[in-house]
């Protein structure tokens, strides 16, 4: 047993917990923002953007996996229970960060100045947020933070501090390898993100928030929000599909679109 | 100074057309030796040295291409400069020391206006204006950065959808990825290109990933936009909007696509390419 150690250097290794840090928002439902008169009605419910919610799920696994720890940032609105929601997943504890209208760079800036008093093993986020969808956060806190970065992650897999993950970059799909520590932004198809128990939802009141307050300066300021809207005809073709596939075509061919 | 860069040849072209209609000195980075800006820096576009290389030349404007890689390339470039940014604009204006722009917010509900300091890092996607080819001292530059890539799966990158006239795009109300061939029989027959949404692209699989039409996809702007069996989320919706007439297919005819369609065929899906055929072909 002691010879095969000696031998094979690897097998000492001792795996230790790792921490993640993950990023998430809390966000309007786009679903259910609509048009009145005009303008956007933007008071609708909030929720953890889409693909944060599997980049918490992917931070719970790995600290499952490891015995590490997940602490969840988040950066803006700071809703309570959407926060809960995020502490429910599994993650440990969360920092919310509270601040006026700011741009990408500024959350990014806020959540490097965490990252680099926690000194996590890993960051990650979401490939992209419904809202801005500037998929810029996790390059920026990388870029700070003066560390690698893997976007668009379908799947990753770690190996000691090696972390090697599966980009989809359409139409390529690139496997890459890199060390930690190291900031990954996950895809929606990397897992799904699970939904938790009445117990777990119980639990997660008694798990910290740390709160805080970011000043910041934008560089990018957000002038006006318009609907986005094409005027669309609208006319609705019913019955069998026989005599409406008819009509379409007539339709089509009148209108010079076939 | 502006830099302009994309690993995609034809984006290249687009991004270095913007630059071009602002009159400055231009810098370039791609893959390849093209002829559209006073230098040009060939490179196989390892992400760590098309940071270092854009963020040396301290321009006053970056623009980027939109695909995924060049738009982490571009928030890197941003955090290295502590510039603006803003990716995939769809409209820019120079007002004096400032630049207004346009993009698609809320996941396709909003169209925002912002106004960035300089410098500034954007990007934009692929468009209809040509730059016009001028003298370029090409310089060689390449070097690894600490992220390896270990293996490269091309896509299949068959059709072009941005530049089809028609398609036909399916979604989880196709059914199945069986039935999938009634909509492929449908597009042979209109001589349209073979779409889907994000679920039943990155999702299910039923149609490669390279197909996917939408904000995390292709945008599209065919002059006939056939939707199979699509609700029409927001994502979907901010990378069709842009088509001649749209034409949706729904079991369902309170879809949030009945609101974004010309016509809604309230039908099955599979009896809809089936009898489109027949007409069409008989």
């Amino acid at each position: 047993m002691l010879a095969d150690l000696l031998i094979h250097p690897r097998l000492v290794r001792v795996e230790v917990g790792l921490n993640v840090v993950v990023g998430f928002k809390v966000v309007p439902d786009e679903t259910l923002i609509k048009v009145s008169s005009g303008k956007l009605d933007m008071n609708v419910a909030v929720k953890i953007s889409t693909y944060d919610k599997n980049a918490i799920e992917e931070a719970v696994r790995i600290k499952e996996s490891t015995g590490g720890k997940a602490i969840g940032v988040t950066v803006g609105n700071t809703d309570r229970k959407t926060i809960r929601e995020a502490l429910s997943m599994g993650v440990d504890e969360v920092v919310a960060i509270s601040t006026q209208y700011t741009d990408v760079l500024g959350t990014a800036t806020a959540i490097a100045e965490e990252v680099r008093s926690m000194n996590p093993d890993l960051v990650l986020f979401g490939e992209t947020t419904t809202d801005g969808s500037t998929s810029g956060l996790g390059p920026m806190v990388a870029e700070f933070w003066g560390v690698p970065v893997i976007t668009f992650a379908k799947s990753i897999k770690l190996d000691g501090k090696v972390i090697r993950a599966e980009r989809s970059l359409t139409p390529v799909v690139e496997i890459v390898e890199t060390e930690l520590p190291t900031v990954v932004t996950v895809t929606g198809e990397i897992n799904s993100p699970r939904i938790p128990t009445l117990r777990q939802i119980m639990e997660s009141s008694k798990k910290p928030v740390r709160t805080k307050e970011f000043k910041s300066s934008p560089m990018a300021s957000l002038d006006s929000v318009e609907p986005y809207l094409v005027q669309r005809k609208r006319i609705v073709l019913e019955g069998k599909t026989e005599e409406v596939v008819q009509k379409l075509i007539e339709a089509l061919r009148k209108e010079g679109a076939l | 100074m502006i830099v302009v860069f994309s690993e995609d040849g034809e984006n290249f072209k687009s991004a270095a057309a913007l630059a071009q209609s602002l009159g400055e000195e231009i810098a370039g980075v791609a893959k390849q030796e093209l002829k559209f800006t006073n230098k040009l820096y060939v490179t196989d576009f390892d992400e760590d040295v098309v940071v270092d290389i854009v963020s040396k030349e301290s321009p006053t404007l970056v623009i980027g291409g939109d695909t995924k890689r060049d738009k982490t390339v571009a928030a890197r470039v941003a955090a290295r400069l502590r510039a603006a940014y803003a990716p995939s604009v769809v409209d820019l204006k120079s007002q004096g020391d400032r630049f207004v722009v346009k993009r698609i917010g809320y996941s396709g509900v909003a169209l925002a206006t912002l106004t960035l300091s300089k410098p500034a890092v954007i990007t934009v996607g692929k468009g209809d204006s040509s730059p016009k080819e001028m003298q370029t001292q090409v310089i060689r530059q390449e070097g690894k950065g600490r992220v390896r890539v270990v293996e490269r799966r091309e896509g299949k990158g068959t059709v072009d959808l941005g530049s089809a006239k028609i398609i036909v795009s399916v979604g989880r109300g196709m059914g199945s990825k069986e039935n999938v061939k009634y909509a492929q029989e449908l597009a042979d027959a209109i001589g349209a290109a073979l779409a889907g949404s994000r679920p039943v692209t990155a999702e299910m699989g039923w149609l490669p990933e390279d197909r996917q039409v939408g904000l995390s996809g292709t945008k599209v702007k065919p002059k006939l936009y056939l939707a199979l069996g699509i609700s029409g989320q927001p994502q979907h919706l901010a990378g069709m909007k842009d088509s001649g007439l749209v034409v949706a297919v729904n079991k369902d005819k309170n879809a949030p696509i009945a609101e974004n369609c010309d016509y809604l065929v309230v039908a099955d899906t599979v009896e809809f390419c089936q009898e489109m055929v027949k007409r069409l072909k008989g």
